[in-house]
């Protein structure tokens, strides 16, 4: 027991410092058989830990190895742009050098690629050591709750496709498969019938599905008294992206401007109808959307900004 | 500008980019990252420094990521050029073709239950089987003309039926311009887009070399006009008095140009460039002085005769070929002594307001161009994966017929009350596993 005790002080210390929140410290002690659980976890952690270490300087060793011959590249680009004439031996010369560097920018990709997929690994380990910790549900602050929503949109996988690859279902604006089915903690949007009887898509966490009469159990985000479980029916749901679009590759992952979207209303969480104004321009970017608001003269809210991860199509077709 | 040595030219048929291929410093946008890289091989990453290196990681596959594409399709640009240089007939960009070829005009029956099944598919609903039941109906409500037919000869008397269905048929008919499948018409027809953009676009962006100035034109036509209004008035002249002048509005057009060249060409035409004329006068001593004090009076004529004969018939003694391509080898000449410096075309001067405004508007028109062949290679690729498709489709609904016919067996298996009903199950079940086989492979191909 002081054995992992000391062990999570030191997770929990380096998560309160450095995450702000991202992970919140289990109030629950646990038993001998988490216990050992436990333990497996932290050395399973430790050790991707170090492989994740291992595998950053091997990318860097890689980029540093490309670097060359991109470096060749650009002269090559320079003395070509100064004749007046493209010669065959540039163009072979060119096709050399460009097969080279793509296969350069492979390893690395694939190297990249090894790392992300490596820390994901870590972060479902923590995730599922806190879920089996976590039986009763936390009861944040709303401020808490805030920051934990913008920690999980920032750390949303991004995917970058390879050329002629094409971006997968729940990247991004990439609707989802019509049989898929969304799994215990993940994040969608639920309509649902508040206590007002007014109906509302609320940010919700799946807890089960029952395939027979189709219905999905979803836990309101927001954990106050009287909000917590709906059992609605699959066509009130929306899974929320699992990937980031990159806007460098693959632009038509994207909500194109003028789009109708779902989008998370900034420090709420409900999704309300709005349009796009702007599609983010970097990988890390937002959303630029003007909600729909009838207190505006021309009927939308000023531009908001609001992350990939919390915009949907949207397929309400009556007014709120 | 006008450079002191050679400026950077660049070839104009060069349809290279050059796009810039250098790597994201890391040290500049990827803090955590180079922080990390810092730590000596004994050290490790904590945990909580997981997020902000995933997001360096990211932004590191992104920069990666973009470097590829651009690798990518400049090489592509690379091999095509060199394809079209060899003059290889190269049918738009190098493809894979998963055309099968074999396939004519789609079954039209085929093409109205695609849509129906479509729908239903879009309706949200969980595409199992049991989505199949209700399929077979709408598909014999809109199977066009033979049906339809039928239905209005066996039952005239139920109008509003018929008239329902009417309505229906003609929204499919509608939708037949969009649904229909694609043929290899349609292929050929984006080829051929494609094709004639590379043929035919690259000749917006040439600068057309000046012309005559509109003075010259200007003038010319105006003297036209005014021998048109000449003749006419001679025509009508000669008309009323039935005169038999000669017709000179031929000549008209011939006659005014020559007229102009003579009032701009009064001084001596020579063939000669001006280079050549300015060199040649710099080599020839002026030493004609000399000898005329001497005999001045006397060959007084002669003097005047040297001169006398014309540059084109000194050209013509002298033997020298074209004066255009001497003129041009003088140039070439002297700019690469460097005793001359090489001027700058025409296309630089900043007053030429037209000049701009071509520019300007090959400017606007490069990005339009670059937006359409994107589209037009997109379209290009679904059209070939969509006609992949309907090939698949097709033995899709053969399958289909097929499971419908062995369960019809079974279904008369059992009403005649046969115990071993074994075979027929057997059959069901090989024409069903083939049937789900086909599926899969549909439905993988649409989520690819």
């Amino acid at each position: 027991m002081g054995r992992t005790k000391s062990g999570k002080h030191e997770s929990n210390a380096g998560s309160s410092s450095g995450g702000r929140g991202s992970s919140l410290s289990p109030v629950a002690n646990e038993n001998s058989n988490g216990a050992s659980n436990a333990i497996q976890a932290e050395a399973r952690i430790k050790e991707n830990l170090k492989e994740l270490f291992n595998l950053v300087r091997e990318v860097q060793d890689e980029r540093s190895r490309s670097e060359h011959n991109l470096t060749n590249i650009a002269r090559t680009h320079e003395r070509m742009q100064q004749e007046s004439r493209v010669t065959p031996y540039y163009k072979t010369k060119l096709k050399g050098l460009y097969s080279a560097a793509m296969q350069d920018a492979d390893n690395e990709s694939e190297l990249l690629r090894k790392a992300l997929d490596k820390i994901k690994e870590i972060k479902t380990i923590r995730e599922n050591r806190r879920h089996e910790s976590d039986r009763p549900k936390q009861i944040m602050r709303r401020g808490v709750l805030m920051t934990l929503l913008q920690q999980n949109a920032v750390t949303l996988p991004l995917w970058v496709s390879k050329p002629g690859e094409k971006p997968p279902p729940l990247c991004g604006a990439v609707p989802a498969d019509s049989s898929y089915v969304c799994k215990a903690g993940d994040k969608v949007a639920a309509r649902v019938k508040g206590q007002d009887g007014e109906e509302n898509w609320i940010l919700a966490e799946v807890v089960t599905f029952t395939p027979q009469s189709n219905k999905y159990d979803v836990d309101d985000i927001d954990a106050e008294e009287g909000k917590e479980r709906h059992s609605i029916s699959r066509r009130r749901v929306v899974p929320l992206p699992i990937w980031k679009a990159n806007p460098e590759t693959d632009p038509d992952a994207l909500f194109p401007k003028g789009m109708l979207v779902l989008a998370l209303y900034p420090q709420t969480t409900c999704f309300y109808r709005a349009l796009v104004e702007e599609p983010p321009k970097g990988p890390q970017d937002d959303y630029s959307v003007l909600f729909e608001d009838t207190s505006y003269l021309d009927g939308y809210s000023p531009p908001l900004m609001v992350a990939q991860r919390y915009v949907i199509a949207c397929k309400d077709d009556k007014k709120k | 500008m006008k450079g002191k040595g050679k400026a950077p030219q660049q070839d104009k048929d060069c349809p290279l980019q050059f796009p810039d291929l250098t790597s994201c410093d890391h040290t500049k946008e990827c803090p955590k990252y180079t922080l990390v890289l810092s730590r000596s091989s004994e050290d490790t990453i904590g945990i909580e420094e997981l997020d902000s290196l995933q997001a360096d990681l990211e932004i590191l596959l992104a920069s990666v990521g973009k470097r590829h594409h651009l690798l990518e399709s400049e090489n592509q640009v690379l091999v095509n050029w060199q394809d079209k240089k060899d003059k290889k007939p190269v049918a738009g960009k190098v493809q894979p073709e998963p055309t099968p070829g074999k396939r004519g005009k789609g079954a039209s029956a085929a093409t109205d239950e695609r849509p129906s099944k479509k729908f239903k598919e879009s309706s949200g609903k969980a595409t199992q089987p049991s989505s199949r039941a209700p399929s077979p109906a709408p598909r014999s409500k809109s199977k066009n003309p033979q049906v339809k037919d039928g239905e209005m000869v066996s039952s005239p008397a139920e109008l509003p039926r018929v008239v329902k269905n009417e309505c229906v048929d003609r929204f499919w008919q509608a939708m037949e311009a969009y649904s229909r499948p694609i043929t290899d018409e349609d292929v050929k027809f984006l080829e051929e887009q494609l094709r004639k953009h590379d043929d035919e676009d690259a000749g917006y962006f040439k600068i057309p070399p000046l012309g005559r100035h509109y003075r010259e034109v200007w003038a010319e036509e105006d003297l036209m006009e005014e021998m048109a209004e000449g003749a006419k008035v001679n025509d009508r002249k000669r008309h009323t008095n039935h005169s038999n002048h000669t017709n000179q509005t031929g000549n008209g057009t011939i006659e005014a140009s020559s007229l102009l060249k003579k009032a701009e060409n009064s001084m001596e035409e020579s063939p000669f460039g001006p280079l050549t004329q300015r060199l040649v006068s710099a080599l020839l001593e002026e030493n004609l002085i000399t000898p005329m004090d001497d005999v001045m009076t006397d060959l007084g004529e002669n003097a005047e005769e040297a001169p006398a004969i014309s540059p084109r018939m000194l050209a013509k003694q002298l033997n020298i070929g074209n004066p255009a391509t001497l003129e041009r080898r003088i140039q070439r000449e002297l700019e690469e002594q460097g005793i001359l410096e090489t001027e700058d075309e025409v296309e630089d001067d900043p007053n030429d307001e037209i000049l701009q405004e071509l520019k300007r508007a090959q400017s606007e028109l490069k990005p339009l161009l670059q937006w359409k062949v994107r589209h037009l290679k997109d379209l290009l690729k679904k059209a070939r994966e969509q006609q992949a498709r309907q090939q698949l489709w097709k033995k899709f609904d053969e399958c289909d017929a097929k499971l419908h016919e062995e369960y019809r067996k079974l279904g008369l298996a059992r009403q005649k009350k046969k115990t071993n009903l074994k075979r027929e199950r057997e059959s069901v079940k090989k024409v069903l596993k083939e049937w789900w086989a086909i599926y899969q492979t549909l439905d993988d191909s649409y989520n690819e």
